[in-house]
C-alpha cells in the first residue's frame, strides 16, 4: 500500500513551529499531575546584549543558543480517514494518511546544566511555577 | 486579564523574542502524548518534493515503511533524543482546534503541545527490486497463453500472479523512477495492462523467427526495420506486443527509417549470450563442445567469443577437461547480504577475475565496491603479487 504525504502548505509558506529543548526532564509536583493544561513551565528570556537566551524554570536559570537545524524537521501529522471522506480523493491511500502541518528550522536549546537561582525569581513561583528541572545527565 | 500580552504568541514568538524581553512557556491547553504528530528530519533538498506531494510511504503491512520521492527510495528509522524537547506549534493552529473547538483558550504564552521523544530520519536505501523479480516471475507470459484467455472469454480473466503498475507500485518498496528501471532491466513487458516478464524459450522461438526472415528478405541484422519486422513475425502467428519487445530485449535502436519506421540493430553479446544458455540449459558442457555447438547456433554474421559469458558461466577443471556450466548473475538476489551467501555457497573461495561479473552489478547507497568486499568477504593474499582470494566472512 501507499500513503501520499499531503501537504497543502504552499511553497516557503509552511508554518514554522519552535522547539525549546533542555537536558534531562522537566518534572512536574505531584500536585499539579492532573491538571497541566496552561500550566506554566518556565520563563524564556532573550537578555539585551549577547545572543543568548535563558530559561528559567522554578529556581533553576538555563542558558542556552538558537540553534539553526543542519536539515529541517517537518512536523506531520498522522490522520486516519474515513471512507466516506476518502472517496473524493485518491483511491490509493487506505485507512491512513499524512498531513504536513508545519516545519522547524530553528530550536532554542538550553545544553547546559541550570544554574540555581539564590533568590526568589518573581511571583513566577507563586504562579503555580512548580516545575523542576531534574535529573540533568552529564555528558 | 491582568498582564496584557502582545498579540504574538505561540512559536513566532519564541522564534522572533527580541532582545530585552521574555515570554512564559507553558503547557498547551492541548498538551498531551499525540502520538500522531510526528517530527521528521528531512535533507533541504527533498522540501520541494514534499510541498509538491509528490513524496509517499510505500510497504505492506508486514514490511518496514520506505519513503519514496520520484526516483529514489529512503528508508526510515527512528531517533530518540534524551533530552525533552518541547514542541511549540504556532498560535494560529487549526490542526489543533479541531477536536471540539477548545484550542484558542486564551493563550498567554508560548504553549507546548507535547514534548517530542524522538524524530524520524531518512537513509537512502537500494530499492527492493528482488520482491518485482518475485512477483513477475508468478506468471512469466509463455507461448500458448493467448489460447487460454479466449476460453474464459466475458469472464473476469484470471488474473493470479499478474500485476498492473498500480499493483507493483502498491507492493514494491521502490520509487516510480527505480521501479520503471527494475521493468526494464528484467525485460518485463505490459501485455493487457499487465507487466510480464516473458518466459526465455518463448522468446528464443521469436528470436529464431527472426532469422530466416531476415536472410529471405535480405535484411541487415544492423538495420533492421521495426515495421517490417514486426509485421512478419505478427504473420508467423506472434502477437504484436511480443514482436516489439523481441527488439527492444535483443537490440537497441539505432535511428530512424525511410517511412518513418524504427531501426534497430541487433546485440551481438545478448544474442549470442541468449544462444548459450539455450544450450547450458541443458546441464553442463565440455567447454570444446560447448564451443562448437554455440558457433553453430549463432546467426550468420555473428562471432561468439567465450568473455561474452562473463557473469553467464563457471568454469571447472574436472582431469583434463574444462567443464562449463550456466550461473547467472541475473538470477542472483540483488541484496548484498544475500548475494555473497549464495556466491560462497556455490565456490568458497573466488579469485578476482571472477568474482567481479557477480557483484559489479550490486548498487548500495553510501558504499562502494570496495566497501561491499570489506563488508562481505575476507580478502588473501599468499604474495604481494599474487592474485587476491575472496572467501566468506
Amino acid at each position: 500500500m501507499q500513503i501520499r504525504i499531503k501537504c497543502s502548505c504552499s511553497e516557503e509558506s509552511c508554518q514554522e513551529w519552535a522547539i525549546v529543548e533542555l537536558q534531562g526532564a522537566v518534572e512536574i509536583q505531584p500536585s499539579f499531575q492532573n491538571s497541566l493544561h496552561n500550566l506554566k513551565i518556565g520563563q524564556l528570556c532573550r537578555p539585551s546584549s549577547p545572543e543568548n537566551y535563558t530559561f528559567t524554570v522554578g529556581y533553576h536559570e538555563l542558558t542556552g543558543s538558537k540553534v539553526p537545524l543542519k536539515k529541517p524537521f517537518l512536523v506531520l501529522k498522522k490522520k486516519k480517514t474515513t471512507n466516506v471522506e476518502q472517496q473524493s480523493s485518491e483511491s490509493d491511500s487506505p485507512g491512513a494518511e499524512l498531513e504536513v502541518v508545519g516545519i522547524i528550522r530553528h530550536r532554542i536549546l538550553f545544553k547546559t546544566r541550570p544554574k540555581a537561582l539564590i533568590s526568589k525569581p518573581q511571583p513566577v513561583v507563586k504562579k503555580k511555577a512548580t516545575a523542576t528541572c531534574s535529573s540533568a545527565a552529564i555528558k | 486579564m491582568e498582564q496584557p500580552h502582545p498579540s504574538c504568541r505561540g512559536a513566532e514568538a519564541v522564534l522572533n523574542l527580541q532582545s530585552g524581553s521574555s515570554i512564559s512557556v507553558a503547557y498547551h491547553p492541548l498538551f498531551g502524548p499525540h502520538d500522531d504528530l510526528i517530527l521528521l528530519e528531512l535533507d533541504e533538498k527533498l522540501l520541494p518534493h514534499i510541498l509538491q506531494q509528490r513524496v509517499t510511504l510505500r510497504g505492506q503491512p508486514d514490511e518496514d515503511a520506505v519513503l519514496c520521492t520520484p526516483s529514489k527510495t529512503y528508508g526510515i528509522k527512528f531517533v530518540g533524543n534524551s533530552n525533552s524537547v518541547f514542541l511549540i506549534p504556532p498560535s494560529d493552529h487549526s490542526i489543533l482546534c479541531d477536536h471540539n473547538g477548545k484550542g484558542h483558550i486564551q493563550q498567554a504564552s508560548a504553549s507546548v503541545i507535547k514534548v517530542a521523544p524522538g524524530s524520524m530520519e531518512l537513509v537512502e536505501v537500494a530499492p527492493r527490486l528482488d520482491k518485482l523479480r518475485l512477483l513477475l516471475s508468478e506468471n512469466p507470459y509463455r507461448s500458448g497463453e493467448v489460447l487460454q484467455f479466449e476460453d474464459v472469454d466475458g469472464m473476469e480473466k484470471c488474473i493470479a500472479g499478474l500485476y498492473t503498475w498500480d499493483d507493483l507500485v502498491d507492493k514494491v518498496q521502490a520509487s516510480d523512477e527505480e521501479l520503471r528501471t527494475g521493468l526494464i532491466a528484467f525485460s518485463a513487458v505490459e501485455i493487457d495492462g499487465y507487466w510480464r516478464i516473458v518466459d526465455e524459450e518463448y522468446m528464443g522461438k521469436l528470436l529464431m523467427a527472426l532469422f530466416p526472415s531476415s536472410v529471405l528478405n535480405d535484411w541487415s541484422l544492423n538495420a533492421l526495420n521495426e515495421n517490417e519486422v514486426v509485421r512478419v513475425l505478427v504473420q508467423d502467428g506472434y502477437p504484436q506486443k511480443l514482436a516489439h519487445h523481441c527488439l527492444s530485449v535483443y537490440g537497441s535502436k539505432v535511428g530512424e527509417g525511410l517511412n518513418g519506421s524504427c531501426l534497430w540493430s541487433l546485440d551481438e553479446r545478448r544474442v549470442c549470450v541468449h544462444f548459450a544458455r539455450e544450450i547450458l540449459r541443458g546441464g553442463k558442457r565440455k567447454m570444446e563442445s560447448l564451443m562448437e555447438e554455440w558457433r553453430h547456433k549463432i546467426p550468420e554474421g555473428m562471432q561468439a567469443s567465450f568473455d561474452m559469458l562473463e557473469g553467464e558461466v563457471l568454469t571447472e577443471k574436472l582431469g583434463v577437461d574444462l567443464w562449463v556450466r550456466a550461473f547467472s548473475v541475473s538470477a542472483l538476489p540483488l541484496t548484498p547480504a544475500e548475494r555473497f551467501s549464495i556466491l560462497f555457497k556455490e565456490r568458497s573461495k573466488w579469485e578476482w577475475k571472477d568474482l567481479q561479473p557477480y557483484i559489479r552489478d550490486l548498487k548500495v547507497p553510501g558504499l562502494s565496491l570496495e566497501g561491499l568486499l570489506l563488508k562481505y568477504t575476507r580478502r588473501i593474499q599468499p604474495t604481494l603479487d599474487a592474485e587476491p582470494i575472496f572467501s566468506a566472512r
